[in-house]
């Protein structure tokens, strides 16, 4: 069995974030602090723990360039048998749509019997290039698996997603593409010995003439106006006095002026 | 000349970063609280391989090279200052001499456990009345047909009370001073071979530390490590890693303890506003800042000519002291910067204050390492 896992280099949760100065589409100030985005990690397991199951190979991609390689070497420290970077200088200005036809164009030459993906990226938190490669291929597709079985024999695949009072069990047919929600696989903590074949790996790459993409296929069709800073938070305000009139004073003023009770 | 570290560099940096994240992190406090050897840490810590970082392929580790065990090392020291310990006293310092001059069985017997972690290893220099000052060291090792007896008292030795096997410097020669040191290798076990209690220390609280006592412990012929009356001719080899590493570690405390100072003092309002705008707060993360980077610079170009086998015995003193220094400085203002909360253990800075204090005997002393190298600069 051959899965495909599309993966994404992410700002670090930890890393600072900021709008500068005149809030237009460079205005996006991110410290440069990175890591795999974590739903694309959750997938990568998965695909892994059924690689144990049913044998096969599991094929990690990404599109983009710079830090986005390491995205792959951590797919490789994880235990993933080929990574493929899509490196391209078209792919710099795609949005979500793009790169998901450049995806799309690379899981239809690896052919392979599914593909898993992250539910959302941690830095835009779309949740759109996983559907939108299952469309690009028409594929059928289930988002935010929390549980996936397998049967390679009978080209099927049953989901299970977390709904409103329980769980949605679905079944769908391979080749599919099924999207990780958190609970799905627990990532590893890598070996160090997968760590070290990952550090002196020599990454392939594929651009878009390779993946026989016109790359107006991969132009954007939506446009970054600007970013906002989320509005200040409002000063905090005590209330003086003594017990019990600062109660009561509290108290009115969330009834009168914050009117929540 | 390239001052950056290699993309793969990067990479392996930030896979160690994450995995003392997810595994030692979250345990920091508790080690520190209760000093006791989080040994199920260990474990899952050793199952990663981490431990075989330096060590040949052929008995199971990784052969990297100085500098990237240096990258794994600073990463290490951001967690548990105590588990840091623990690590280093067996994957540098108390595998060093087995890996490098033991036999083929022994290698198999020990170094290769110890690599897995299934085993403990312990380096034995301290006794009473020596430290920095190894020749001052009284054990002794008499050899005795196809044995050497073992005997004396070691202290403050790092997993000591947990060890199971330790790297001893005794004396072949007590006449030769210096020229009669030799390694030999004990295991617990052994008759005679007793692990102390563990000792309560100020920091790096969870390394447990302890005396180790030989009474006339035999071993066989083949634990004697490499050639009789060598054994401070080795250590020359092995403290300037060790003196690297330290300083790293010190850099890695400063720099953990600035952060949550930092945090602090964006949030703590004094006179109306945060203190981190008042020039006397910012003053202190200015001079911190720039004496770290200075000491990191300095420690990984010794550990650039370490891999480049060029000599920097004074080099490494000289880094690991500016780098010790300068952490020392670093969480004193970190706890000045809490004011009164930095004398709780409610907060970090008085753990990262007390864990810092190893530095100043940990790779020798500052005083012995000042004075040799004002001689040595004195006679150029």
């Amino acid at each position: 069995m051959k899965i495909v896992v599309l993966v994404k280099q992410v700002p670090d949760p930890e890393a600072r974030v900021s709008v500068g100065g005149d809030g237009g589409p460079g205005a996006l100030q991110v410290e440069d602090r990175w890591c795999t985005s974590y739903f694309d990690e959750v997938a990568l397991e998965a695909a892994l723990a059924l690689r144990q199951r049913h044998g096969g190979e599991v094929v990690a991609v990404t599109a983009g360039s710079g830090k986005a390689v390491d995205a792959l070497r951590r797919a490789l420290a994880f235990g993933a048998d080929r990574v493929l970077q899509l490196d391209d200088p078209a792919l710099a200005a795609a949005d979500g749509l793009g790169v998901a036809a450049a995806l799309a164009a690379f899981v239809r030459r690896e052919q392979p019997d599914l593909v898993l993906a992250g539910r959302q990226a941690l830095d835009d938190e779309a949740g759109l290039v996983g559907p939108a490669v299952a469309e690009r291929l028409g594929w059928p597709h289930a988002a935010d698996a929390v549980a996936l079985e397998v049967e390679p024999a009978a080209k099927r695949a049953r989901v299970e997603r977390t709904v409103d009072g329980g769980r949605e069990v679905l079944e769908l047919p391979l080749p599919a593409l099924v999207t990780a929600q958190k609970g799905l696989a627990v990532p590893r903590v890598p070996q160090v010995t997968g760590v070290m074949k990952a550090m002196r790996a020599k990454i392939d790459k594929l651009d878009l003439a390779a993946l026989g993409l016109p790359a107006a296929d991969v132009e954007p069709r939506t446009a970054v106006l600007g970013y906002r800073p989320p509005p200040a938070r409002k000063p905090v305000r005590m209330v003086a006095g003594d017990f019990p009139e600062n109660v009561r004073t509290l108290a009115a003023l969330l009834r009168d002026e914050a009117k929540v009770l | 000349m390239d001052f950056r570290f290699s993309e793969e560099q990067e990479f392996f940096r930030n896979q160690v970063k994450d995995a003392i994240d997810r595994l030692v992190r979250p345990r920091i406090v508790d080690i520190d609280r209760s000093g006791d050897f989080p040994r199920d840490l260990w474990d899952e810590f050793a199952a990663l391989g981490y431990l075989g970082l330096r060590h040949p392929a052929v008995h199971g580790g990784l052969d990297a090279d100085t500098t990237t065990s240096m990258i794994f090392f600073e990463e290490l020291a951001r967690g548990s200052s105590g588990f840091f310990m623990a690590v280093t006293a067996q994957m540098l310092m108390g595998t060093y001499f087995i890996n490098r001059f033991g036999s083929d069985g022994i290698k198999q017997r020990v170094l290769e456990p110890a690599i897995r972690g299934e085993k403990i290893g312990a380096i034995c220099f301290t006794e009473s009345q020596s430290g920095s000052d190894l020749a001052g060291v009284r054990t002794t090792a008499t050899r005795d047909g196809d044995e050497w007896v073992l005997h004396g008292t070691k202290e403050w030795i790092t997993n000591g009370p947990i060890c199971d096997f330790a790297t001893i410097l005794a004396t072949t020669d007590p006449k030769a001073g210096l020229k009669g040191l030799s390694w030999f290798l004990a295991e617990n076990g052994t008759p005679g071979f007793q692990r102390g209690q563990k000792m309560e220390k100020l920091g790096t609280r969870g390394a447990v530390t302890g005396e180790l006592v030989l009474d006339h412990v035999r071993v066989p012929a083949e634990n004697l490590l490499g050639e009789p009356g060598k054994g401070v001719r080795y250590v020359t080899d092995i403290l300037n890693e060790i003196r690297v590493m330290t300083g790293l570690a010190a850099c890695s405390i400063a720099d953990e303890a600035l952060r949550d100072a930092k945090d602090y003092a964006r949030r703590r309002e004094a006179f109306g506003k945060p203190i981190s705008e008042y020039q006397l707060i910012r003053e202190k993360f200015g001079r911190c800042w720039a004496q770290r980077e200075a000491a990191r610079t300095f420690l990984y170009r010794v550990s650039w000519m370490i891999d480049q086998g060029l000599p920097c015995q004074r080099e490494a003193m000289a880094a690991k002291w500016v780098a010790s220094e300068m952490c020392l400085d670093a969480v004193d203002e970190a706890t000045r910067v809490y004011a009164g909360n930095g004398f709780t253990p409610e907060y970090p800075a008085e753990r990262f204050f007390r864990d810092a204090r190893f530095l100043l005997s940990g790779g020798g002393t500052h005083e012995v390492l000042l004075d040799y190298l004002g001689r040595s600069y004195l006679r150029q």
